[in-house]
């Protein structure tokens, strides 16, 4: 009789084994297909990218000792703490253009498709810039830019909230 | 007995396959709807993609691009003093492939002022084709617009934001 018991209980720890490796596969197969679904947002990045590319090369009022600033030089010379000819800070004068440019890119409202944005300057990882404008919402597309010059390295990057 | 007992565990496997099928359909099917409900969303970025494409390929094709006229190669980079000529050309209508080719100033912001001869560069908004035929919703990325510019003193390079738009004849009457 003990035996038969036995023999019983050891069917049932079988089918129970068996049972939980048919839904263990079944988890890992989910799994499996969740992680091959393809990664969104890419898209979304690239507009913002390309507006950070085009506006880096946009050309400032600020003038150097050769010429006018391209937004990019005016980060570098902003990381370098120089003036602008007519006396402005570099920085401000970067602060004033990235601000007009972003503004009239990226039309922010209440009732716009654009919530909000974050702008942020880093030179060697150090924020020396940042302008944020309306609310951050958990939809955002982002992108950002890197360069360096003469051993510092240089990051602009966005956040447009949706 | 025994054939009640043996009755019993038929049933309670029954019972047991039954259960992790459903099981499994519920997953199924929660996947699924899942899967279904961004399929469109993935339908529309797959053809955003697209269109970003052809708007980037236009923007960096020979016709439009700065070059190296503006130092270095750039991309996203379009020459306003090449475009302002391939405005309303007729051998050109049909090379791009699309309906209509649109390059609006983002800043500074000119408005709607049309570019023409007269008016170039201080103007808004450069039509370079003009189809009259029913087209697709427009596609649009940012670009830098650059010219060569002067203050009477030197010629420097002048680079202005704006936004390539294009839009595609719709095909579909």
């Amino acid at each position: 009789m003990i035996k038969k018991n036995n023999r019983l209980g050891q069917e049932e720890m079988v089918g129970f084994a068996v049972i939980a490796i048919i839904i263990s596969i079944g988890i890992l197969i989910l799994i499996s297909f969740m992680i091959r679904s393809p990664v969104k947002g890419d898209t979304e990045n690239y507009q913002v990218d390309s507006f950070i590319g085009s506006a880096l090369q946009y050309t400032s009022d600020c003038e150097g000792e050769t010429e006018f600033l391209s937004l990019q030089k005016l980060v570098i010379a902003c990381g370098n703490e120089e003036i602008c000819i007519d006396g402005r800070n570099s920085c401000d004068a970067l602060n004033l253009t990235m601000m007009k440019l972003i503004d009239n890119g990226w039309n922010v409202g209440e009732n716009s498709s654009v919530k909000g944005y974050n702008l942020k300057v880093l030179i060697d990882g150090q924020e020396k810039l940042s302008l944020n404008k309306g609310n951050e919402t958990i939809n955002f597309k982002g992108g950002f830019q890197d360069f360096a010059r003469s051993g510092r390295n240089y990051e602009v990057s966005l956040n447009v909230y949706n | 007995m025994v054939s009640s007992r043996g009755q019993m565990k038929i049933q309670q496997m029954i019972f047991m396959i039954v259960a992790v099928t459903l099981l499994f359909i519920l997953v199924g099917v929660f996947f699924l709807s899942i899967n279904l409900s961004s399929l469109k969303k993935s339908s529309v970025n797959l053809a955003e993609e697209n269109s970003m494409i052809l708007v980037s390929k236009l923007a960096n094709s020979p016709e439009f691009s700065c070059g190296n006229a503006f130092g270095s190669s750039r991309t996203n980079c379009i020459d306003f003093d090449k475009v302002i000529s391939l405005k309303d050309r007729a051998e050109y209508s049909d090379f791009w492939g699309v309906a209509k080719i649109e390059i609006r100033k983002i800043y500074p912001n000119e408005g709607d002022k049309l570019c023409t001869s007269k008016t170039y560069p201080d103007c808004g908004v450069l039509k370079i084709l003009d189809k009259n035929v029913k087209i697709l919703p427009y596609s649009s990325n940012f670009i830098s617009l650059c010219r060569k510019e002067t203050d009477g003193k030197i010629i420097y390079d002048k680079c202005e934001l704006a936004m390539l738009l294009i839009a595609s004849q719709d095909k579909t009457q």
